[in-house]
């Protein structure tokens, strides 16, 4: 009888599993689409957005400060500035950089090998270390503060001290401390994962019938932890992206997140728009594919 | 035992800082043109920056407006998130859907790209006092989806408890049920959020200093201070430039070990 339930649920989930994914895919446009909304809104409100660092420069006259102001005054409401920012970006126009004078697609295209490189580099070996020190560790019955307290310490440093340190110590780089930081903060999530596993039932029958430690962690702890694994790994790359600013602009690493921290500093509307967009397909994709996976177990 | 440890440390730090303030006789913002980049001597016990400023002083005044704009940003934090996931738990499913999409559109960018943007659209001509209460703001401000969206789900569950449909049975009203039942409730969940917070916050004030976005200058801030450590000069001097970086991991250790250990026993 279960197994007819089973294929019950099977036939209803499977007709089921197309509706869910549009419905997830919609959900992760608009929440896109309102993300870039949001930061022309918040760019447009700012009170010191308009301003230009040459309207402090002594060596301007005043009236050729005011002439600067007026120029970077705001000339359009903001409907029309995001009317005519989601009109550009379906034609594929981004704009043109305020500080580089080029287009914003040349500028971050260029960039985005770099950073995807070091993310992906950084994620990978971040979690590969949390995982090495995570499996040991959980299944220990004492000491486990002891062996988690070098990641507390490192969880303990921001990461701009930590590549400030890196660079006088003249050790490691930019994807070493964003490893290390991915590692602190997944370890802590991975042991409390890890340990709930070891302790279930049909784990310790497993252990009682002798099967071996690489069978179990093999066929019986990951294949269960998998939906959680992929919902921490959107957490990891939300952190990742976001370290990626301090990262790239202490290491000077030509990639997006010195691109933002430049733009940020500069004033630049285009560039900063357009990287919010790309941080924010970036997080819903993987936002996206993490419920997914949990959506299709309920299924 | 662990708990009361860490907050008398903290309670110490405190104390030690406001006690140097007291004591020493310089303002954080004082120069001392003859002794600029000076290793500790008897006038500056842990020495001077690149402009001269006595460090003790700056150290202490950095922790004491760290802690402060910390936890102040994180009750506000705390509070928006309470109001917020009580408002979408109290509300009819369409408008609680809407409101949890608008947290979702905030959690959609990293939080430190929006912090370090939104704090980056701030007047160019603002003062240190200015950008210090705006860096926390900024901070409280975009702090509490994640929160926001742990108390809905916990209040949409404790919305439909026994006491809760019993409660409205015996005529109290929402306001009512929400201050005298569900808040109590909900403060196991809402304490460690907030504690959570301000080692956080602290940690993102480091970073936006660290790239020039924090707290204004000559106000001291963490950020700033790890500035310092740029200055190769100033590193082949003194090892007391590490002094702010060392009691700043020592700060954010004990508060973190106290959110621990208050999420674990309550």
């Amino acid at each position: 009888m279960p197994v007819q339930v089973n294929s019950i649920r099977t036939r209803a989930g499977a007709g089921r599993l197309p509706v869910v994914i549009a419905l997830r895919v919609g959900r992760t446009l608009l929440l896109i689409l309102c993300a870039a909304a949001g930061t022309i809104l918040l760019v447009r409100f700012a009170p010191g957005f308009f301003s230009d660092s040459r309207e402090m420069d002594a060596r301007y006259a005043q009236a050729a400060r005011t002439e600067i102001q007026s120029e970077n005054s705001p000339q359009e409401s903001i409907v029309q500035v995001v009317c005519r920012e989601f009109g550009s970006w379906i034609k594929g126009d981004f704009g043109e950089s305020r500080q580089y004078h080029v287009p914003v697609a040349d500028l971050i295209g260029a960039r985005l090998q770099v950073s995807a490189l070091l993310l992906v580099q950084g994620i990978l070996l971040g979690w590969l270390l949390a995982l090495c020190a995570a499996l040991p560790v959980s299944g220990l019955r004492k000491g486990g503060y002891l062996w988690g307290a070098p990641f507390t310490l490192l969880l303990a440093i921001p990461t701009a001290a930590m590549a400030t340190a890196c660079i006088l110590a003249n050790a490691g780089g930019p994807i070493l401390v964003l490893s290390l930081l991915i590692t602190a903060r997944e370890f802590k999530f991975l042991r409390s994962l890890l340990a709930d596993a070891w302790r279930a039932p049909h784990l310790l029958q497993g252990r009682a019938q002798g099967l071996s430690l690489h069978a179990l962690v093999r066929l019986h702890i990951f294949p269960n932890i998998v939906p959680q694994l992929c919902a921490l790994t959107t957490l990891s790359i939300v952190t990742a992206l976001g370290a990626l600013v301090p990262i790239e602009a202490i290491f000077t690493v030509p990639g997006v997140g010195q691109l933002a921290w430049s733009a940020v500093i500069n004033r630049d509307l285009p560039v900063l728009v357009a990287i919010s967009l790309l941080m924010a397909f970036v997080v819903g994709l993987a936002g996206m594919l993490a419920t997914r996976t949990l959506a299709l177990e309920a299924v | 035992m662990k708990m009361r440890l860490s907050a008398a440390l903290l309670l110490l730090l405190v104390l030690g800082a406001t006690l140097v303030l007291r004591v020493t006789p310089f303002d954080y913002a004082f120069q001392d043109r003859d002794a600029i980049m000076a290793p500790a001597t008897a006038l500056h016990s842990t020495g001077t920056d690149e402009l001269g400023r006595d460090r003790t002083v700056r150290v202490a005044a950095a922790l004491l407006i760290g802690l402060a704009g910390a936890t102040a940003a994180a009750a506000i934090t705390t509070t928006i998130a309470a109001c917020f996931g009580l408002l979408a738990a109290f509300s009819p499913p369409s408008i609680a859907a809407m409101l949890m999409f608008l947290s979702d559109v905030f959690l959609s960018l990293p939080w430190f790209f929006l912090l370090m943007m939104a704090r980056s659209l701030l007047p160019l001509t603002a003062s240190p006092l200015v950008t210090a209460m705006v860096t926390f703001l900024v901070l409280a401000a975009l702090g509490w989806p994640a929160c926001a969206r742990a108390i809905y789900r916990d209040a949409t569950a404790l919305r439909s408890a026994e006491w809760m449909i019993q409660g409205h049975a015996c005529g109290l009203k929402t306001r009512q049920l929400i201050r005298l039942h569900l808040v109590p409730h909900l403060r196991p969940l809402l304490l460690p959020q907030f504690l959570i917070c301000v080692p956080a916050f602290i940690v993102a004030e480091a970073n936006l200093g660290a790239l020039g976005l924090g707290v204004g200058e000559p106000m001291p801030s963490w950020g700033a201070m790890l500035l310092e450590l740029d200055n190769s000069a100033l590193l082949a001097r003194s090892f007391w430039v590490y002094l702010p970086i060392a009691l700043l991991v020592v700060v954010l250790l004990i508060l973190e070990s106290f959110t621990a250990e208050v999420e674990t026993y309550g």
